[in-house]
């Protein structure tokens, strides 16, 4: 079975959004209770700092409420929501108050290891190993490979969200794995646990 | 030569990709193995488990901000008719001051500040006559020069060269408005050249 972004599968009522846009205020819940998860787990991918994500998360919300009557339905209303997050999360990781930041835990002797303080020490899990070096790569390797990788976008989407081209996202996809690569395997060794379908 | 990550990357994702490359990886393990862990780790990435359940309740947060977001919105729809009008009263100050500032139009002539006047011009023109007497009568400029003086002379000299041709283009209608200037300009550098020329003749004879 094809992977399906967590965004595309949730489950929303389907007359929930015309509810939402007549002003119901349960309708307003049941999208928050669909989406949070999805929402909340894209906004920890992108942004590494657990509680800045969480506040985006809450901030995609207000924003999606306030502006359902932007939503043309010509698309699904998740993939509406969806972009939603990665827009605010890409804002936020363009500001120059997160580059600054950033920039400024990077002279820290630990800076190195400041941006994966949220994500948990390894503990033996490959899960929690992959976590923590997704954590470790800059801001746009993390958010492309992500969004290309799990999300679905294509390099000409991701290109266009990131104010460049398809081979910027290509480029940078690359960059991505090489690096995910080196900190999941330092000593080179190739492991594959997965099974591959790469059957086009 | 081995597939590039983002060749491997291209036959992962079933994109178009150069079919060298595709036969290399089919007889290539070591590049085959490469492809394998690049489709491995995007299983493991799509695997990863979602976000925890959130502290507290998340929804009862959105609806703070929300109302947060109303009160806000309100506040400014009630100013906006007062930051429209204060607006509207700025640009028209601005204008306003704009129009009395604005340069008289060029096709206004302007007044010259002295009439024209015949017996003036007789005057300017005597004047510089007897200027124009007194330096052929000095004696003549040194062969080495002072820089001090012999700058400024060259330069009043160029002055009265270029005041001669505008002059010249006057012609002989005193009527026109730049003849009255002209002759006054004349008669000031002449003069500053008959002083440093002074100036430079005592020099010399010291």
């Amino acid at each position: 079975m094809a992977w399906m972004s967590a965004f595309l599968d949730s489950d929303l009522p389907p007359d929930t959004v015309s509810r939402a846009l007549e002003g119901a205020a349960d309708a307003h819940e049941a999208i928050y209770r669909a989406f949070q998860r999805p929402v909340r787990t894209l906004a920890r991918r992108l942004v590494p700092r657990a509680a800045q994500a969480e506040d985006l998360a809450q901030d995609v919300f207000v924003e999606v409420l306030q502006s359902l009557g932007q939503f043309d339905g010509r698309g699904s209303f998740a993939g509406w929501v969806r972009a939603i997050t990665v827009r605010r999360c890409l804002m936020h990781l363009r500001s120059p108050w997160h580059r600054g930041l950033r920039w400024v835990e990077a002279l820290a002797p630990d800076g190195a290891e400041a941006w994966s303080a949220a994500v948990p020490a390894a503990g033996g899990s490959r899960a929690l190993d992959l976590e923590r070096a997704l954590a470790r790569l800059g801001d746009t390797a993390r958010a492309v490979v992500w969004l290309h990788d799990v999300e679905g976008y294509t390099h000409a989407e991701i290109g266009a969200l990131l104010g460049g081209s398809a081979s910027l996202s290509k480029s940078q996809l690359a960059r991505a794995h090489a690096r995910l690569r080196e900190l999941l395997e330092p000593d080179g060794a190739k492991t594959s646990c997965m099974p591959v379908s790469t059957n086009c | 030569m081995h597939a590039r990550l983002d060749e491997l990357l291209s036959l992962r994702d079933c994109a178009p990709a150069d079919a060298g490359v595709r036969a290399h990886v089919d007889a290539c393990p070591q590049c085959a193995a490469r492809l394998a862990s690049a489709a491995a780790l995007r299983g493991q990435l799509q695997a990863l488990p979602p976000a925890p359940d959130v502290s507290g309740d998340g929804w009862a947060d959105v609806q703070l901000r929300l109302a947060a977001s109303r009160a806000r919105a309100h506040r400014m729809a009630r100013i906006a008719p007062f930051a429209t009008a204060a607006s509207i009263a700025a640009l028209g100050l601005f204008a306003a001051l704009r129009w009395f500032e604005a340069p008289v139009p060029s096709s206004v002539t302007p007044t010259p500040l002295i009439a024209l006047d015949e017996e003036s011009l007789d005057v300017l023109r005597a004047r510089s006559r007897a200027l124009e007497t007194v330096l052929a009568a000095m004696p003549e400029r040194p062969a080495v020069e002072r820089a001090e003086t012999s700058v400024p002379i060259e330069s009043l000299e160029a002055q009265v060269q270029w005041l001669d041709h505008q002059l010249s283009l006057v012609g002989v209608d005193t009527r026109a408005p730049d003849a009255e200037r002209l002759w006054r300009d004349r008669v000031e550098v002449m003069n500053s050249l008959v002083r440093l020329r002074y100036v430079e003749a005592q020099r010399l004879v010291l």
